[in-house]
């Protein structure tokens, strides 16, 4: 019995011999890190959301009459039809993804470095870019989840607030953004080249918050309360985005497979030189193209590429479009190189927010003044081959002093329009639903039969995986009809 | 081994008689009908008396009898022969086997172990070696289907290496993996290694159907088990070969129809008629809603080489050939095994070979695997040691089609290269939107004026003969399945055994994309079309060259894993009261498990044809992972039976397992079974010639199932899209919030069946119930975005899989009878499966493509894009004729079959057998992309149904008000050309395109003729048998499925979603050839 019970036991042992205590401890991923850097965290974040505004907005591009799809391939016709819904989506609802991926690396750097002091400057960052992606959020979709978002471990509903009030809560984000640097800044660990837009320069990012709080003010205009307008004065000393201040990024691009400037990348030319797919389906659009013309405007010519001397413009819809070999591509003025720094928050544009804020008394100063220098360093951005003086003189263009501020903000915001072609696509079409101008020489509506309205889509549906993901609060907010549905501060 | 197993029972029981003095003697062998080979023990006794002898080893028997006497031979699992004996003195016999006798059956359980059937609280089935390669398949999982209620084999598609998903009792796990356990010779192996065994080493495979039968397999076998028992040398003292060779044909057999009446025009605006407003023929279109072919002569493309070139004129008709039927070929499978065995009672030896040579429908593809296995086993008094050592290595060449493992299973998309992964560059896409009046063959050389990337006419696709010459992927698998177990037998109530197991495989897997260089004319696109050339403006698209190094299970999966196990076992089986036998078994078993995976390459090489990641420009990819799972459990077995006629059974495993926290590491799961045979005790039944044979068996079981891979439970980072830039790099966090509070998941079932047999086991029922409740999914669930993650992985939610199945076997006519013999079986199983939670306040859960679960309803369920419709359910079409699109999701059904149902006939006469498998699936539908991307092009037959003309949208209805509908009667589509099929929301909405997933197949046919009578005076061959063999010969589907195989579906074999059918995969065939088996 003893020595069956011996052999049992050998037996046993042998099966038990590879046991050691931490055997089945395996929980280290030997495969991806577990733990990031703020510049690290950083560096990544803020090269994502310079992908963003050039690649998740053609439709807007097309819509608004700058873009449109190629006569040599079959268009999403539904895109053109403005037959969107929440089961046909359009690009842009590939925002709704890439902005709250993007958040979720900024709050995740806002909550690691609020709790040591040394990272203060990584801090205040996050929190303005968390202000600019949230923006683009509400501007793209109204009401979203901001103060429930990101708790995963809690919350996987989150329900959805009222854009107004993530505006409102912005402004005092960026206040704080702006307070910390200014408390912190100098003593706390700069970020130096990880940060890939300013290189650390954190009173750059004070006149990059100061701006955004600009452009929120601006954009509710239309609201009799305005709780970011009330509080531009509180931080007016720091100023405003200019030429020397651009909000560019630049990781450094270069001409390799992945490494390229996005927009070039997508709408450009492949590392191998060969056009990429954009570029083949994007084309010249006719309603921008002759506003263009109408205004002797030569960025036309900057913006898309010439075909035997001319551009060759088609229209949205159109059946009868020309092939690629007959119609106008992008230009030469935003495909320079595919190094090219890609901007996040242009001179011009923070220019002509100032020339607006001006003609409103919002901001001293001379709105003539701002307007001309940001139709100057428009020019200058694109390399438009003409002199901008004659532009200016033009009396279509020559800002209207004498005018009503409707006639000041017609004019102000024609010229956005015309400078934020192709690389600022959804600032353009933002406007154009504020404001209403530019008042186009030929209808921006579709050409095609089967377009389903002859006026633009005033917003774009929710994306369908939050009917998947997060019913009941997409459900609270109604069904959203694309035409007659606002955003709040639309006109 | 079974007939070795009661030769010894036999031999301890024979009692000799005496013989009478006025008796003559009678010799002869008895041989098995099957084999051929000597059956040693078989009783043969004088009828009427308890006289009676023993077969030798050799088959051979000597027996004294009276005159006119007659002799009954009969052995387990033979049916029993009575004959008269004559004046011969020699009297040979050939048994003839029982398919089918119930309760005598020995079952390979867990760890090995062979129980008899009787004993068993749970649903098995026995395969036999005979019927897995009763039509040759290269793969074992083949030779399965349609044979087994419950059992479903999913032949995902049709490549040269494809994939199989083995599943049983249809689907628990609404995300994780639903396949069933392989288990070979007692130790568990990767499913996908299925391709790498030959079929012809196998000797049984017991399929253990629920969880019940796997409990004490362990977390790994809470789908059911396959468990498979390769064959060892037979007893007979005789050294044995076997030679076998195989030759099958593969044909196209079902694609999609195709119109034949119109030709090129994709809505160009400047290809109107501005006289007629008609569309005009398009040279270098690929889309079909052009004018009617009219015989004209036009001219293909663009002229060659330049604008001066030479033009290819070809008349505007259908050609005579399709170009389906003119790209693929026949596909030729060549099979040569060669066996040898010999064995005594201490020691026996099996050594096999195997080379398996299959071309498929698809030119230059192929699959060569060279299998070699040794198995031994050596006695020595109370020592005993088993080992095998099975080697295969399998070298396959295919082309690179938009499901290339690189893509699925690394996430490495083939860039920038002259064909993409994009959906419209795959080779059977590539041919499916060839307008009908193109001769592909005239492109059959990529190299040639008329068929190289510049001058090919279609601007959209590309040369399906390029994509087969200059994309291929070449793989190299080397595949090592090692086992010894070492066993002591002291003493009568105690075995001890050590088995330890070393599985591990290399995978070498090269992707080569040949460079294109483009003529200048060919890049100016001279029409516009903005073609493939045009986007080369630099003339060239650089070469690709791939290297994936991955040691693991020798598969392409990531990961796929090696492993080591060791079991011990101790089985104490004391007699320690009468009429009760009990059988203790404890143990513990260790394994770890193994992937590591390299992979460099370019898509930018720098030299044509020189494929060297040496040689490149801008940086190479580069990516790497390992991956180490460890899993410690113990386990016990208690079994009690009770004079053979009811028998209890508990089982109680406890694991560990690295996967999951420390915390959570540890679960134990418990069983418990019984069964009860009333035709062993009721005295009323025991002899009853009606009821020959009746149990009944119950069993409740936990089984513990790990649904997450190593190092799931903590969040990650990764590197930032375009990082590094230089010295700067950049984090991502990672889109999965993985949590390290998940436990396994937890499935309960009950299980209920009886076996029954009939009038002398001539007809068999087997009936079985289950019930298996699933909670605890370990579920990856799609959040919203906004929560900072797109998926987080949750223990949520219980699912309910619930069925019937039946299995009847039936011996119509018996050749005992009648010189015919006929055996008809059936099976069916029945399955419901029901998602019962999620999480709390979601009713629906995304489980990937179109598939979802929703509580409530069967899983996964397909849900779709439909059109908008009245209460009555007609399509409401707008102003334009053209239905539209609904904003809400409808629900099509589930992708899983709910019925299964196999019939197998066997028909004999004389030598010759014949038999064949049915098998039926339905319940289920099908999302068939193909449809959808045939609408796209024009080139399906539905969209020429209405001959190109204005047509008023079937059984639609047009709004007049709120809630009020008339029947449309007048309004036709606004064009019934591509303005419809291409263009309006019918293209977009997924309804047209889910056809009912509903088949009958054609599965097996087997003619054999067993010749060995014809050989008996050669002295050096056994048995000589020729047969003539077919599989998937035909197929009948609903007659809205005019797209694909039913059975095909766009998804990897792990994932638990199905029905879809999309341009990835390549049109169903069928196989037939013949085989010649001598055994020497």
């Amino acid at each position: 019995m003893k020595k069956y019970i011996s052999i049992a036991t050998v037996f046993l042992t042998i099966g038990m011999a590879g046991c050691k205590k931490d055997y089945l401890s395996q929980e280290v991923n030997p495969n991806f890190p577990s733990v990031t850097t703020p510049q690290y965290t950083l560096a990544g974040a803020e090269a994502s959301s310079a992908t963003i505004l050039p690649l998740d907005y053609p439709e807007y591009g097309e819509w608004g009459g700058i873009w449109c799809f190629s006569g040599s391939y079959t268009p999403v016709s539904q895109f053109q039809e403005f037959a969107v819904s929440i089961t046909v989506a359009p690009s842009p609802n590939d925002a709704w993804n890439d902005l709250y991926s993007n958040l979720t690396n900024y709050n995740n750097l806002q909550v690691s470095s609020a709790s040591v002091p040394a990272d203060a400057n990584f801090e205040a960052i996050a929190m303005i870019m968390k202000a600019f992606d949230f923006e683009q959020l509400v501007d793209n979709y109204n009401n979203v989840p901001y103060t429930q978002a990101f708790q995963p471990s809690t919350i996987l509903f989150p329900a959805y607030d009222s854009g107004q009030f993530i505006y409102n809560d912005l402004v005092k984000q960026l206040d704080a953004a702006i307070a910390l640097i200014s408390k912190s800044g100098a003593t706390a660990t700069n970020p130096g080249t990880s940060d890939v837009i300013y290189g650390g320069n954190m009173a750059n990012w004070q006149i990059f918050a100061n701006t955004l709080k600009l452009r929120l003010a601006i954009r509710q205009s239309n609201l009799s309360t305005n709780a970011a307008q009330a509080d531009l004065a509180s931080t007016a000393s720091i100023g405003y985005i200019g030429v020397s201040t651009e909000a560019d990024c630049q990781p450094g691009y270069t001409d390799a497979l992945g490494k390229q400037n996005p927009f070039y990348s997508v709408y450009g030319f492949d590392q191998n030189g060969n056009p990429a797919g954009g570029y083949e389906t994007q084309r010249s659009n006719i309603v921008a193209s002759n506003l263009m013309k109408s205004l002797n405007d030569p960025r036309d010519s900057a913006y898309y590429k010439t075909v035997s001397g001319a551009i060759n413009a088609l229209q949205l819809g159109n059946p009868q479009n020309a092939s690629n070999a007959i119609s106008s591509p992008l230009g030469p003025g935003l495909l320079k190189s595919s190094s090219q720094p890609e901007p996040i928050f242009s001179s011009y544009e923070s220019l002509f927010l100032q020339a607006e804020a001006a003609a409103r008394g919002w901001i001293p100063g001379s709105a003539a003044a701002f307007y001309n220098a940001a139709i100057t360093a428009s020019f200058n951005a694109v390399n438009a081959q003409g002199s901008v003086a004659t532009y200016l003189a033009q009396a279509g263009v020559a800002y209207p002093v004498a005018g009503t501020l409707d006639q000041q903000v017609k004019a102000i915001i024609t010229q956005k329009y015309i400078s934020l072609n192709s690389l600022f696509n959804l600032e353009a079409y933002n406007e154009f639903r504020r404001t209403g101008y530019p008042v186009l020489p030929q209808n921006p509506a579709s050409q095609d039969p089967a377009a389903v309205s002859q006026t633009l889509p005033l917003r774009i549906p929710y994306p369908l995986s939050e009917l998947n993901t997060n019913t009941v609060n997409l459900n609270a907010q109604g069904n959203i009809n694309i035409f007659t549905d606002k955003i709040f501060w639309a006109k | 081994m079974k007939k070795k197993l009661l030769l010894i029972i036999g031999l301890s029981l024979a009692v000799l008689f005496p013989a009478f003095a006025q008796n003559h003697t009678v010799t002869g062998t008895v041989t098995a009908k099957d084999d051929g080979l000597p059956v040693p023990g078989v009783s043969v006794k004088i009828k009427g008396t308890n006289t009676g002898v023993q077969t030798g080893d050799n088959g051979k028997y000597t027996i004294s009898v009276p005159a006119n006497s007659v002799l009954v031979f009969s052995y387990i699992g033979f049916t029993t022969q009575s004959i008269t004996v004559g004046s011969n003195p020699v009297l040979n016999v050939v048994l003839e086997n029982v398919s089918q006798q119930l309760g005598e059956v020995v079952v390979t359980t867990a760890l090995g172990v062979k129980h008899s059937e009787k004993e068993l609280g749970y649903s098995t089935a026995e395969v036999t070696a005979k019927q897995v390669t009763a039509t040759a398949a290269t793969n074992v999982a083949n030779g399965l289907t349609g044979k087994v209620a419950g059992l479903a084999v999913y032949e995902l598609d049709n490549s040269v290496d494809p994939n199989i998903a083995i599943v049983l009792r249809g689907n628990r796990s609404l995300e994780g993996n639903n396949n069933a356990l392989i288990v070979l010779d007692g130790v568990p192996m990767p499913g996908a290694l299925l391709s790498s065994i030959n079929p012809n080493d196998i000797a049984d495979i017991s399929i253990l159907k629920g969880a019940g039968a796997a409990a004490i397999y362990g977390s790994e076998a809470s789908n059911g088990v396959v468990a498979i028992t390769t064959k060892r040398g037979s007893a007979t003292n005789k050294p044995t070969i076997t030679y076998e060779n195989s030759v099958q044909a593969e044909k196209v057999a079902f694609y999609p129809k195709l119109q034949t009446s119109f030709g090129t025009y994709g809505g160009e605006g400047n290809y109107i008629n501005g006289v007629t407003g008609f569309t005009e023929y398009v040279p270098y279109e690929n889309q079909e809603y052009g004018p009617a072919y009219n015989g004209q002569l036009v001219q293909l493309g663009p002229p060659l080489d330049s604008a001066n070139g030479r033009k290819d004129i070809v008349p505007y008709k259908a050609y005579p050939v399709s170009p389906i039927d003119a790209f693929f070929k026949t596909g030729i499978t060549e099979q040569n095994d060669i066996s040898y065995s010999q064995g005594d009672a201490k020691n026996s030896i099996f050594v096999s070979a195997q080379n398996a040579y299959r071309t498929t429908v698809v030119p230059n593809d192929k699959n060569i695997r060279n299998a070699f296995s040794v198995r031994g086993h050596h006695t020595d008094g109370i020592f005993s040691v088993d080992y095998s050592v099975e080697y295969s290595k399998t070298t396959i060449s295919t082309y690179i089609g938009n499901n290339n493992p690189l893509n699925t299973q690394y996430g490495i998309t083939l860039p920038g290269s002259y064909v993409t992964t994009a959906g419209a560059n795959d080779l059977y896409s590539s041919i499916l939107q060839l307008p009908a009046f193109y001769n592909i063959k005239a492109f059959e050389d990529p190299n040639s004026d008329l068929g190289n990337a510049s001058n090919y006419p279609d601007a959209y696709a590309i040369n399906p003969y390029w994509i087969v010459d200059e994309a291929r992927r070449d793989i190299q698998r080397d595949v090592l399945l090692g086992q010894i177990k070492l066993a002591v037998d002291p003493t009568k109530w105690l075995n001890v055994s050590y088995h330890l197991s070393d599985n591990f495989g290399i995978d070498q897997e090269r992707y080569t994309k040949a460079e294109v260089d483009f003529t200048p004319y060919s890049i100016s696109d001279p029409f516009g079309a903005g073609s493939n050339p045009a986007v080369f403006k630099s003339g060239k698209s650089p070469g690709s060259v791939y290297d994936v190094y991955q040691y693991g299970d020798g598969t392409n999966n990531n990961p796929g894993f090696a492993r080591i196990q060791g079991d011990a076992l101790v089985d104490l089986h004391p007699n320690l009261l009468k009429n009760f036998k009990t059988d203790l078994l404890v143990g513990n078993s260790i394994y770890q498990l193994y992937d590591k995976y390299q992979i460099t390459g370019s898509s930018q090489l720098l030299v044509n044809d020189f494929y060297n990641i040496n040689t490149i420009g801008g940086q190479p990819v580069a990516q790497e992972a390992d991956y180490v799972v460890r899993n410690i459990s113990f386990f016990g077995d208690l079994n009690i039976n009770y004079k053979g006629f009811l028998n209890l059974e508990g089982t109680y495993r406890n694991e560990q397992d690295s996967r999951l926290s420390k915390a959570e590491r540890s679960f134990n799961y418990p069983s418990a079974k019984i069964s009860f045979v009333p035709t062993d005790i009721i005295s009323s039944l025991k002899n009853s010639d009606v009821l020959t044979y009746a149990k009944f068996y119950a069993s409740l079981s936990q089984v513990g199932n790990i649904n997450i891979g190593p190092y799931e439970i903590y969040n990650t980072y990764g590197i930032t899209a375009g990082f590094p830039y230089g010295s700067l790099g950049g984090l991502t966090a990672g889109t999965t919030n993985f949590s390290p509070t998940l436990k396994p998941e937890i499935t309960t079932e009950t299980e209920v069946g009886t076996e029954l047999a009939f009038f002398k086991n001539r007809f068999d029922f087997n009936f079985s119930y289950y019930n298996s409740y699933d909670r605890n999914q370990t579920v990856p669930i799609s959040t919203t975005i906004a929560t900072g993650y797109s998926t987080s992985i949750l223990n949520i939610g219980e699912t309910q899989s619930q069925g019937y199945e039946f299995q009847v076997t039936g011996q119509v006519f018996t050749t005992a009878a009648s010189k015919v013999g006929w055996t008809l079986g059936g099976n069916l199983s029945i399955n419901n499966s029901k998602v019962i939670s999620l999480l709390p306040g979601v009713s629906q859960l995304s489980l990937g493509g179109l598939d979802y679960a929703v509580v409530g309803q069967p899983f996964p369920l397909l849900k779709g894009t439909d059109f908008i419709r009245d209460p009555a359910g007609q399509a409401v079409v707008g102003a334009t004729g053209y239905p539209q699109t609904a904003s809400a999701l409808t629900t099509f059904g589930r992708t899983t079959p709910k019925y299964d149902l196999g019939v197998t006939s066997t028909w004999s006469y004389k030598f010759v057998s014949l038999s064949a498998v049915f098998e039926y699936r339905g319940g289920d539908v099908v999302y068939n992309a193909i449809g959808n991307s045939l609408a796209f092009t024009g080139a399906s037959y539905y969209s020429a149904s209405n001959g190109r003309q204005r047509f008023i949208y079937p059984n639609s209805v047009i709004q007049t008000g709120p809630n009020t509908y008339v029947p449309n009667t007048s309004l036709s589509v606004q064009d019934g050309n591509y303005g419809f099929w291409q263009t309006s929301q019918f293209q977009s909405t997924n309804s047209p395109w889910v056809t009912s997933g509903a088949f009958w197949k054609l599965r097996e046919v087997n003619l054999t003729f067993n010749l060995d009578k014809f050989i008996k005076q050669t002295k050096y061959m056994k048995g000589l048998s020729v047969a003539l063999t077919g599989r998937n010969l035909f197929i009948w589907t609903p007659k809205e499925n005019t797209y694909t195989d039913p059975e095909f579906s766009d998804t990897l074999p792990t994932s638990s979603a199905r029905g879809f059918s999309d341009i990835n995969e390549l049109p169903g065939t069928r196989v037939f050839g013949g085989s010649v088996k001598v055994t020497f």
